[in-house]
């Protein structure tokens, strides 16, 4: 019906202007066809328009009427002229533009924030700084949600008034602190030494540096914790470094505290070089098993751009036997680079002087990293594949090779 | 969400607003959608009066999404209008709306304005290049070239990287007017694309020839054409710039390659520093080669085959011509096994020069050594780009050595036949860059479809010569 509609008018359209033209009535119709439009026009306008007209332009009067004391508060307001101040300015002009900022913003860091190099470098930063408040907010959230339930929980019980019959006083943490102490203490006597290498401050950013001694903190304490703990050794510790900055913004007082080994000295200084190996991911060499006469020694180093041979160069450069855990041999490997952080070679470590488990040692590398367990060995699975790559030459490729080596020969 | 067509009433809004998914966010997405679909105007002033009714105030980044559809579509009363709202009511605007303001001002009659706003802008940050784009773009409409030449220097000088819609409104909005020194400024301009390698575009390109066409009184004149291999151009005959980089040129990069490249941070990272003296004396104690072959690429060229078959190939090809080889590989080629066989690997060292690297060391760095160390005439052959070594040195200006001198000096490897094993892609023996003698230009382009590797150069040309 619409095209024939449309068949229609096309056809009037067409058969007025030559109708008008022969009369020589152009002016009528040019009344006649503006007299027309103009009525579309106001049909289209109706329909615009639902019942009262529309004042568009109401939300600038008032986005306008707000403004006058604002303006006069904004005046009477001293300048501030500073630098620190004009940042802070567009920081929050950037918040309001929907941007990765965060709420509140120390001296410290709108500093730091000036100093970036670049604009991408200032929008990093800034999104570290507002990803690092929301995981704070989330977290304060849920512990006071925590401490609510426990003051229910706490109502409840005093309710029953229940009184508990035990041989132990409640003092599990303290105890527990005690005997891990106690262990930790002995491991500095008898145990067998973990080297962290603390030479790689200048190969890294600051924060780098911090994850690191964040990574650090961490195999410390589950080092602690394990039933037979390494005698963890800091070597090239420089007081004063930004690790020991760091460090001490961990541990506080408790850093003197510590049943572990800094020293500036070189691990080549303190142990004999014949028993030292170096763990890195790029070493040629694959761990086989876990050596309890050796004295394994891990980088203290993030790298975040993947700097290659940073490790292996250090090895290299002192003439230490250097290895890398079998990741390939044990793990489908799928995503990632194949350095791990300090925590989970600590944990990996462990685990395989405990047991000497190679499957359950490597259950620490994440889990996104690799599909899974390699289940057949892997020299029968070369074999397979070396099959398969035969099969695939076929026949004809043989041929080839005996071809050539006869020509070679002849030659 | 689909934007309604027609601008609504508060009660309707209201009603869209409870009917969304997450209200709290129903304006921002609305207001994104509609500049998704370029939506009326006045149905998001429709949605702006609602809001202000509702809260008494509108956000920021509200105001910013209205002038992104404002400026969309051109409605300069509307941005001003904006702009006002904005300036008495935030004390400064951030750089997304300073953007888009200069962005909808300069399309008007209003540009003026634009200039002050980026006046304004540059207190807070350094403009983007869009920004400039704009500006400058719109002054050399308003045929006001000394102010857009003083903003594109301005630009240069904050190390910002004009776009080439930027250097082509130059050409463009300055054909046809005299003037000494805008003609200098417009040569500045090609120079400028000579120093950085900047190839112009298809239409860019006629942008400069219609520009060299119409200086009054030049008598120039412009043809496209091809470069014949030998560097001659066939249209004025004139001989291009010989690539081979100058002896200064040479020793400078030779110099950094063994600075960043070899030693980098640390010797140890990809070799040793007794590896590296026995290397050099090898090579200083024998005369300079002729091709440098990277052995363990080359034995990958055809992986069905026998390794050490495939540099055995290439070893054999390569001799043929007489030319002193130096196959660098790594000691573990020297172990038998099914892949390197010994006799093979005694035939080939009587043909060639070989030295072999520790396993975990990078052979490729003896390779740039060996090379640049034998002088202007050696070449090597790798089917590898090198890039991670070029990204090693520290200055770009160095880098454009290392790019020119591989261009050169890189002999690509392909098989043809099974019997043919290498052929030799010939190298330039011009360089590739924007040039001229003063009555000639040549000026090299890409055409706008054809995709162009970093790696590669173009090979068409615009002759520009004064008759």
């Amino acid at each position: 019906m619409q095209s024939a509609n449309m068949l229609l008018r096309k056809i009037v359209r067409s058969s007025v202007i030559p109708f008008a033209a022969q009369h020589g009535m152009k002016k009528d119709l040019f009344l006649l066809s503006r007299t027309l439009s103009l009525s579309l026009y106001l049909k289209q306008d109706k329909s615009c328009e639902p019942s009262e007209k529309l004042d568009l332009d109401a939300w600038k009067k008032v986005m306008k009427s707000g403004l006058h004391e604002e303006v006069s508060e904004t005046v009477l307001e001293p300048k501030e002229l500073s630098s620190l101040a004009a940042a802070r300015d567009t920081l929050e002009m950037w918040r309001l533009a929907g941007k990765l900022v965060p709420e509140n913003i120390s001296e410290e860091q709108l500093k730091t924030f000036m100093e970036c190099p670049s604009k991408s470098a200032k929008k990093k930063y800034l999104k570290y700084l507002y990803l690092k408040e929301l995981y704070k907010k989330n977290d304060k959230r849920r512990m006071e949600e925590r401490r609510e339930r426990r003051l229910e929980a706490q109502d409840q019980a005093s309710n029953t008034d229940e009184t508990k019959k035990s041989s132990f006083m409640c003092l599990w943490s303290r105890t527990m602190d005690k005997a891990y102490n106690w262990r930790a203490a002995q491991s500095m006597i008898f145990g067998q030494p973990l080297v962290f290498d603390m030479s790689y401050e200048k190969d890294m950013s600051v924060r780098e540096v911090a994850n690191t001694v964040r990574q650090l903190v961490l195999s410390e304490s589950c080092n602690r914790r394990s039933v037979d703990p390494f005698h963890i050794h800091f070597c090239n510790f420089k007081d004063d470094s930004l690790y020991h900055r760091e460090f001490i913004k961990y541990y506080r007082e408790a850093w003197g505290k510590l049943l572990i080994t800094v020293t500036d000295q070189c691990y080549t200084e303190i142990f004999p070089k014949d028993k030292l190996i170096y763990l890195t991911a790029d070493s040629p060499k694959v761990m086989k098993t876990f050596d309890h006469d050796k004295i394994y020694i891990v980088g203290s180093m993030v790298d975040k751009s993947i700097k290659t041979g940073v490790s292996l160069a250090r090895a290299k450069r002192l003439g230490l036997e250097t290895a890398a855990l079998p990741l390939e041999k044990y793990l489908l490997w799928s995503t990632g680079a194949k350095n791990l952080t300090l925590d989970q070679m600590m944990h990996i470590l462990l685990t395989l002087k405990d047991t000497a488990d190679w499957r359950k040692a490597l259950e620490f590398v994440p889990k996104r990293k690799y599909c899974g367990f390699v289940n057949t060995p892997v020299k029968e699975l070369k074999k397979t594949l070396d099959l398969i790559n035969t099969l695939k030459r076929g026949k004809r490729q043989e041929e080839e090779e005996k071809q050539f080596t006869k020509n070679y020969h002849k030659k | 969400v689909q934007p309604p067509e027609k601008p609504l009433q508060s009660e309707e809004w209201n009603k869209l607003r409870e009917d969304f998914q997450s209200p709290e966010i129903f304006e921002e997405v609305m207001l994104n959608s509609m500049i998704r679909c370029n939506s009326p105007i006045d149905v998001a002033k429709s949605l702006l009066t609602y809001l202000a009714k509702r809260n008494g105030d509108i956000a920021y980044n509200m105001l910013v999404k209205y002038l992104a559809l404002c400026v969309q579509q051109g409605q300069v009363s509307e941005i001003c209008d904006v702009y006002d709202i904005m300036k008495v009511r935030f004390k400064i605007l951030e750089s997304g709306a300073y953007t888009l303001l200069i962005k909808g001002l300069t399309n008007s009659d209003q540009w003026r304005m634009a200039l002050t706003l980026l006046e304004e802008l540059k207190k807070i940050t350094i403009p983007s290049r869009t920004c400039y784009e704009s500006c400058i773009k719109a002054a050399s409409r308003h045929q006001e070239m000394k102010l857009a030449f003083e903003l594109y220097n301005e630009m240069l000088a904050k190390d910002v990287v004009p776009t080439l819609g930027v250097l082509q409104s130059f050409f463009d909005f300055s054909r046809g007017r005299k003037g000494a020194e805008l003609q200098k400024e417009i040569f500045g301009i090609l120079l400028y694309l000579r120093e950085n390698q900047v190839y112009p575009h298809k239409t860019f390109m006629r942008s400069i020839k219609l520009w060299f066409e119409s200086i009054p009184g030049g008598n120039w004149r412009g043809r496209l054409t091809k470069i014949k291999d030998s560097g001659q151009c066939p249209v004025c005959n004139h001989q291009l710039e010989d690539s081979n980089l100058t002896e200064e040129e040479y020793s400078n990069l030779s110099e950094r390659i063994i600075k960043d490249v070899i030693h980098g941070t640390d010797t140890f990272r990809k070799t040793s520093p007794q590896e590296f003296e026995a290397f050099q004396t090898f090579v200083e104690n024998r005369p300079p080669f002729d091709i440098v072959i990277d052995g363990l690429n080359v034995s990958h060229i055809k992986p069905r085959k026998m390794q050490c078959e495939n540099l055995f190939d290439a070893v054999n090809c390569l001799a043929k011509e007489n030319a002193r080889l130096l196959v660098l590989g790594r000691k573990h080629m020297l172990v038998n096994s099914s892949n390197w066989k010994r006799e093979i690997m005694k035939e080939m060292q009587n043909k060639a020069d070989f030295f072999f690297a520790e396993n975990i060391s990078e052979d490729d760095a003896f390779l740039l050594y060996a090379t640049l160390r034998s002088g202007k005439h050696c070449k090597f052959v790798t089917r590898d780009f090198l890039r991670d070594h070029k990204a090693c040195l520290s200055d770009s200006l160095t880098r454009h050595l290392f790019r020119k001198w591989q261009l050169i000096y890189h002999i690509n490897s392909k098989k043809i036949y099974f019997f043919s094993i290498f052929f030799q892609q010939p190298a330039f023996h011009y360089d590739c860059v924007v040039q001229t003698t003063g009555d000639t230009w040549h000026i090299p382009y890409k055409d706008v479809f054809e995709e162009k590797y970093s790696y590669q150069v173009p090979r068409k040309w615009l002759c520009i010569h004064q008759k």
